[in-house]
């Protein structure tokens, strides 16, 4: 009855604010992604002031999509009046915002206590960093997570905390939403099928790891074995244009 | 958001795992690029990728550092390998330190085991997804075994997996090519030493979860202090003993025990934890058939080995049966059974107990002192777990310095020495090695093996032990036993009723036991070829029985001593010298009569069942108590079909006080 009430105004504020939080999920997503795809250089021979610069301006974005999204969620589900499918669509969201703040939050975990265990103060630190075998550091990762943008102005300059305080400012938060907002967090259903990323869109031709890592025992065995001399060919006659 | 178990008892910390600060230091020496392990370059098809070492070069840098020889130094690489922090480039299932050429490299410190996080279930769901993104659905088969257990628990939350499976791709995606091998490789290490593929021995095994952060300090306050002075009052307080004599004691336990030792010497025919080949274990299995020399060697060692190997235990009940005492061993058993079996049935069983072993005209009576057996009873008035532990202990003690010393001895013994196995040691090559390792299987989930238990034990208990060879037509009689007629042709399933015992000379007043269930009328006595054959008896017996008779309600089981049946002039003197003294004896005059009886009654089954002392008699074979007769006469020995059954004291108060 309610729905009918309600002008065809609000109803179109309400989905604008629906599909601003979609699109706010998935840039979270991606910039927590990029976060965790960075935070495995820490440490590493590729660990740099620049990756860790890098690390905090993520972080800083990822702040923001965080906070605006939970004063939205907040907003929404706090409406009494609900339409059925909105309300089970906004508990979804409310499910995931929740579990991606607990993942990052360990990813934040993480990088404080290694950024901890290797500070980059001192030249001698540098010997310590662990020969991982990557070369390149996280500059283009982090390039993506510069892309994301939040769906909504970004007026809103709130000052972005320190990693430690983050961390616990995000215990905060998980803490107050589970006990503010009563959405039970099995009711969710998720819209993906089990097995379903994997037949999905067209991927292109990527190797898979097996693949990669077999041609190369493979080549390490008969490195005299191919057609010519050239140190990299690895190819039988027939395809061979080193020569 | 993860749904936590809250009913965890607060059990949330690992445990501490130092090794893992330890082998940290290690590493981060290793990365010195003057003294530390030298480095090559992997080259691949598509590119090259730096920072790989060779195993070889691995253990020579650790023997170096530590100056240890390279067995050791292998050792420890492989505990560097299986804790993660260095992984394998080829075979990478397999978490061992391979001392050759073959190449490892470093692992990111993000991916190295730490303590502080627990590795996450939501974690591994992402790399999964991020698999099967990759490889369109052919993940193996433990991956696809896990992914739909972690679908099914996770299902709230596969929304949001699905979603960071993607976008981790992407943006592992924006790498360069030879970074995203090694990205790559490193997760793919990460999960082998976290969600160890089967065949894969990963270090992670860290045991239960702690209540108390053991990381963590103790902040030393009052109550922290309060506890070392108790602890340390309490290490005064405990009595000690001389060095000399427990050196003594550990270095008789070391030498004695210094062989059956796997890790001091070789197992036959081969350790399975070393060659993955499980001969070993089937060749001691709890109920093998011929078991091997060196079981049979530690029966040897003492008395309590004996008994807590099934196997040995086994035989001993065998030697026992063949000696007639083998309620000593049913007892010690039924105590145990006591002890540590649930609380629910501890009463019936206590008393179970006591009417079997321990009352007066008990049908397996054993043999303890007086003054045990009164504490024993006054204890059984309020019967919990321990109750019996005083008679337990003397038996025991009666077992190990009497039936022990015989059984090491007797035939039984030297047959099982004579045929135990004595296998050769296997000889392994390193292919046979490899393969078993890929044949390795899980064993027997322990469901199955409790299931195999139980029916052991109901097979035990249908093919009953009994103390008496049953000298019924059906077997040949026993030589020794003087007098056997043999008569077992119509008895109906009339009960033995009463037993006699010849150990009973100290007190033998009869038991006063009232018949519960059964009605007067329906107790008959089938005995009546047997009343012809010593009516002398019969007369006596009524005399004797009706000087002592109780008011008819209650239906008095007369215990006949040893002196009654003397009196009568049977040939009970020469029967009881040639019965073993510790067998609960009927008073069985001319005829012997298997005593097994008693305990296949069928109405109150649940008087020996758990003992498995039920014994499959052919209905026709019947022990024949002496006074067979006047039961039929004044009353109810035992009910067709049913038995006077023992009733504890202190259920009977009432009519108990007569007895005397």
């Amino acid at each position: 009855m309610n729905r009918w009430r309600r002008s065809v105004g609000e109803i179109q504020a309400r989905r604008r604010q629906v599909s601003e939080c979609e699109q706010a999920q998935s840039a979270l997503s991606k910039v927590t992604a990029c976060y965790q795809q960075m935070a495995t250089c820490l440490g590493s021979n590729t660990d740099g002031s620049s990756l860790r610069e890098e690390l905090e301006e993520t972080r800083a974005l990822a702040h923001r999509i965080c906070t605006g999204m939970h004063r939205r969620l907040l907003a929404l589900l706090a409406e009494t009046e609900q339409v059925q499918e909105d309300r089970e669509q906004v508990e979804r969201m409310w499910v995931l915002f929740l579990c991606a703040l607990e993942n990052f939050q360990q990813d934040l975990r993480k990088v404080s206590i290694l950024q901890e265990t290797f500070p980059l103060g001192q030249r001698k630190d540098r010997r310590a960093l662990v020969n991982t075998g990557a070369t390149g550091g996280g500059s283009e990762v982090a390039g993506r997570a510069a892309t994301v943008q939040t769906p909504w102005v970004t007026t809103e300059g709130e000052k972005k905390p320190d990693l430690k305080s983050h961390v616990l400012e995000i215990d905060g938060l998980l803490q107050e939403m589970l006990q503010r907002v009563n959405v039970p967090l099995w009711s969710v259903e998720p819209t993906q099928n089990a097995w379903g990323e994997g037949c999905g869109d067209a991927q292109d031709e990527d190797d898979t790891l097996e693949e990669i890592m077999e041609v190369e025992v493979v080549s390490q065995d008969n490195r005299a074995s191919g057609c010519c001399n050239h140190s990299n060919c690895k190819l039988g006659c027939i395809f061979c244009l080193l020569n | 958001m993860t749904i936590r178990n809250v009913r965890d008892h607060g059990q949330r910390y690992r445990p501490r795992m130092s090794c893992l600060k330890k082998m940290e230091a290690v590493v981060l020496e290793m990365q010195d690029p003057k003294t530390g392990v030298k480095s090559q370059t992997q080259r691949l098809v598509i590119t090259t990728i730096p920072h790989a070492i060779t195993g070889e070069d691995i253990v020579e840098w650790i023997a170096n550092r530590f100056k240890i020889d390279a067995a050791e130094a292998r050792a420890m690489g492989t505990m560097m390998v299986a804790f993660g922090y260095i992984y394998p480039l080829q075979d990478h299932k397999r978490l061992i330190l391979k001392p050759d050429t073959s190449l490892y490299r470093f692992q990111t410190p993000y991916f190295w085991p730490a303590q502080q996080w627990p590795v996450e279930d939501t974690d591994y769901a992402i790399y999964l997804a991020k698999r099967n993104i990759r490889k369109k659905g052919l993940l193996e088969l433990h991956e696809q075994e896990q992914y739909n257990n972690l679908h099914k628990w996770m299902n709230h939350k596969w929304d949001f997996i699905v979603m960071q499976a993607k976008e981790q791709y992407r943006a592992g995606k924006e790498r360069k090519k030879p970074d995203r091998v090694v990205f790559d490789c490193q997760e793919r290490a990460y999960w082998v030493v976290h969600r160890p593929p089967p065949g894969t021995i990963s270090g992670m095994d860290c045991g239960l979860e702690r209540m108390v952060d053991p990381n963590q300090e103790e902040k030393k306050t009052s109550e922290y202090f309060r506890r070392i002075i108790i602890f340390t009052q309490q290490c005064i307080m405990r009595p000690r003993v001389k060095s000399s004599v427990s050196i003594g004691a550990l270095v008789k336990y070391t030498t004695t025990y210094k062989q059956h030792d796997p890790f001091l010497y070789p197992c036959l025919p081969s350790n399975p934890w070393l060659t993955d080949d499980v001969t070993y274990w089937h060749l001691n299995m709890p109920n093998v058939e011929n078991p091997t020399k060196m079981r049979v060697e530690r029966w040897t060692f003492s008395f309590g080995e004996l008994l807590s190997d099934p196997r040995g235990r086994a035989d001993f009940r065998l030697f026992l049966k063949k000696e007639f005492s083998g309620e000593n061993l049913a007892f010690w058993e039924a105590c145990e059974d006591l002890k540590w079996g649930a609380a629910a049935t501890m009463q019936e069983k206590a008393q179970q107990i006591y009417k079997t072993f321990l009352a007066r005209g008990a049908p397996r009576w054993i043999n303890i002192d007086g003054k045990t057996m009164e504490i024993t009873v006054k204890g059984l008035s309020h019967p919990h777990r321990y109750v019996l532990d005083a008679a337990q202990t003397h038996i025991y003690m009666l077992m190990k310095k009497d039936s022990y010393g015989r059984y090491l001895k007797s035939p039984v013994f030297k047959e099982t020495q004579k045929k135990a196995v004595a296998p050769e040691a296997h000889k392994f090559s390193e292919a046979q090695l490899e393969q078993n390792a890929k044949k390795r299987r899980p064993s027997l989930s322990p469901i199955i093996l409790r299931q195999q238990e139980e029916e052991q034990k109901a097979k035990l208990a249908a093919s009953g032990p009994v103390d008496i060879t049953q000298l019924c037509r059906y077997t040949a009689p026993v030589p020794h036993l003087a007098v056997y007629t043999g008569i077992c042709e119509n008895q109906t399933t009339a009960s033995p009723g009463l037993m006699t015992l010849p150990n009973s000379a100290a007190c033998p007043s009869p038991i006063s036991v009232a018949i519960d269930s059964t009605p007067a009328s329906e107790r008959r006595f089938d005995s009546g070829p047997t009343s012809s054959h010593f009516p002398s008896i019969a007369e006596s017996t009524e005399a004797s029985v009706s000087e002592e008779s109780q008011p008819p309600a209650a239906k008095s089981r007369v215990a006949l001593s040893l002196s009654r049946l003397l009196r009568r002039g049977c040939n009970a003197p020469s029967v009881f010298a040639s019965l073993s003294p510790k067998c609960a004896v009927t008073a069985g005059g001319g005829k012997v009569q298997p005593l097994g009886e008693p305990l296949a009654q069928p109405q109150p089954k649940r008087i020996a069942n758990f003992f498995q002392i039920k014994v499959d008699i052919p209905p026709e074979c019947r022990i024949y108590p002496i006074d067979s007769e006047d039961e039929e006469e004044e009353s109810p020995g035992a009910a067709r079909g049913g038995v006077k059954e023992i009733i504890c004291p202190w259920e009977t108060v009432t009519k108990h006080d007569g007895a005397g």
